[in-house]
């Protein structure tokens, strides 16, 4: 049985406008997805802002209704059997809300483990744990209110892993943290991923998908452009090479070569910095032949990556 | 873990919390010597007991109704902009539990500026104490006590609803301390004002406390009925609501601010 079950998920919002008037205006923000997710697994939602991402995760740990469709964690409707689920599963919003930031480290970790009924007899010892986990033992009994953004990402993983939950919802988790702290935050998730807990994680940092995912699905408009595993993803993309090029000039008519489905370019100090998505070996000798007259100063090839393949995806929705 | 576990940590939780906000310390040290002045010049010329009774106990009363229903109305908002509303909201333990510990932090800060209002209008325009019974106004005030959070938990529970909570607490401080009568008696009060007045506790408690004051107690027995009742209808109210609020509160998401 799939730890996560979702079918035909479709979600709406009504919004009204106007002081006299009240217009009102339905958004669909989720319209009809479907996705299961196994138990042990890491899944990822990968989507552009306003996506669904965030609101198809809220469903999911029965903050929010859906419309129509079937939602359901550890065999639970999340709307009508929520207390089933509730003390199972946890998750984490980046950024730095969803903490009392007037109380400590320690005190907050305290105060969840008391509503996630973690028994009295092993928090404290276990809340240690988790702050040693995160790095903030020695802070542990400072208020949050004077931490870094950082330090406070920290203090929200060790708030969701306060009842080792057996499913985790991660939106964003590495949003605002410097790249030790990414690393970091990476290491936990595969950590708790290897003690048995399975995760859903939303990001926008594609290396990271493409670390931790055993599988992704690619959201935009509340629908899914693909899933599958990282792998396959890369693979169906049309993109065989992408290069990394720094100039003096910048060729003006590089996105028009035959065989080039992407370019996005850059100007700093003077130099150009372009990025190539190209589909064959013969476009990639026509943008060599373009770009010969011009002074370079790097460049690299490397196989496509997720990128390049969501790049893809998500254009050619648009498209 | 129990349920008066979750209820004392919300508690100890939202006291540590209140009490660092500087806003909630005017509330509780400046306001009610602020609202006691203008009640005092207000009465200045009235009848000893009309003094005491709309004076003492009315800014009193109308420091108590702020710092409890007007904090926690506060606090649905100040934690749905911290997003930790949604939080506690889907966690294992009952919310209702969670939010009558808050509620009960708010009111054991909140009793320290009723007794600043008391103390300091009965130093400053030096009214002795003449209580008919201690024992009918100790009754009267922790009968006071309960209706206030009986109301506070009705009105936060409404308050989830919608995101615009900023705009209904302020416009629920100052018509419930007029139409309940903390600062003058209903009966001046229109008559279908005066009405709706008896449908909240407050209005009867505000009667009770007058009552335990003044000789023989008039009337006491009658205003204890009135109070019980209809705080039990706010409890009754708040449970067969409950269910079906906090169901619209997931249909419409209204939990956090995105």
């Amino acid at each position: 049985m799939p730890i996560i079950e979702v079918k035909d998920l479709v979600r709406d919002y009504t919004i009204t406008s106007g002081l006299v008037r009240r217009n009102k205006k339905t958004i669909n923000a989720v319209r009809g997805i479907s996705f299961s997710v196994e138990r042990g697994e890491i899944f990822g939602l990968l989507g552009q802002n306003g996506a669904g991402k965030t609101t198809t995760i809220k469903m999911l740990i029965t903050m929010l209704a859906p419309t129509s469709g079937t939602c359901k964690v550890l065999g639970y409707n999340t709307f009508g059997q929520e207390k089933m689920i509730r003390d199972k599963v946890n998750f984490i919003f980046g950024g730095e809300y969803g903490l009392y930031r007037r109380l400590s480290a320690r005190d907050n970790l305290k105060y969840f483990a008391n509503l996630y009924k973690v028994p009295l007899d092993t928090r404290d010892k276990y809340i240690d744990e988790l702050l040693e986990m995160v790095g903030l033992s020695d802070r542990a009994d400072t208020r949050v209110e004077t931490f870094s953004k950082g330090m406070t990402q920290r203090v929200q993983i060790a708030r969701g892993l306060i009842n080792n939950p057996e499913v985790l919802f991660l939106d964003e988790p590495t949003v605002g943290l410097d790249p030790l702290g990414a690393e970091t935050l990476r290491g936990i998730v595969k950590e708790a991923n290897k003690r048995g807990t399975t995760i859903l994680l939303t990001t926008h940092n594609m290396y990271e998908a493409d670390e931790l995912c055993n599988r992704i699905a690619i959201i935009k408009d509340g629908v899914f452009l693909d899933l599958d595993t990282p792998a396959n993803i890369k693979a169906r993309s049309d993109t065989k090479t992408t290069l990394e090029i720094t100039l003096t000039k910048n060729p003006l008519n590089i996105a028009t070569i035959s065989g080039v489905s992407h370019v996005a370019s850059s100007e700093k100090d003077g130099l150009t910095s372009l990025r190539v998505s190209c589909q064959s070996d013969n476009a990639i000798s026509q943008v060599l032949a373009v770009i010969e007259p011009t002074t370079i100063k790097s460049f690299k090839n490397e196989v496509a990556t997720l990128e390049d393949a969501y790049i893809q995806l998500v254009k050619g929705a648009s498209e | 873990m129990n349920s008066k576990s979750v209820v004392i940590t919300s508690m100890i939780l939202q006291m540590k919390q209140t009490f660092a906000r500087n806003m909630f310390k005017y509330c509780m040290f400046i306001a009610p010597i602020l609202s006691t002045i203008i009640l005092g010049e207000m009465y200045r010329y009235a009848p000893q007991e009309n003094f005491i009774a709309f004076v003492v106990l009315g800014s009193g009363l109308w420091n108590l109704w702020g710092a409890i229903a007007f904090s926690s109305a506060g606090d649905i908002n100040r934690e749905r902009y911290s997003n930790t509303l949604s939080m506690i909201f889907s966690a294992p333990v009952d919310f209702r539990l969670i939010w009558l510990g808050k509620i009960f932090g708010n009111t054991i800060l909140s009793i320290c500026s009723f007794f600043i209002s008391v103390i300091f209008a009965m130093v400053l325009y030096r009214i002795p104490v003449q209580v008919y019974s201690w024992g009918l106004l100790t009754l009267a005030f922790a009968l006071t006590i309960v209706s206030f959070i009986v109301i506070s938990i009705f009105i936060a529970y409404l308050l989830t609803l919608s995101r615009r909570t900023t705009l209904f607490m302020n416009c629920l401080e100052f018509p419930f301390i007029l139409i309940c009568g903390f600062a003058f008696p209903v009966e001046l009060l229109p008559n279908p004002i005066m009405y709706l007045s008896f449908i909240f506790p407050p209005t009867w408690a505000v009667k009770l406390l007058r009552s335990s004051i003044v000789a023989d107690a008039p009337d006491y027995m009658h205003i204890l009925v009135w109070l019980l009742a209809t705080t039990i209808g706010f409890i009754l109210l708040s449970s067969l609501l409950y269910k079906t609020i906090f169901r619209q509160v997931k249909i419409a998401g209204t939990l956090d601010m995105a």
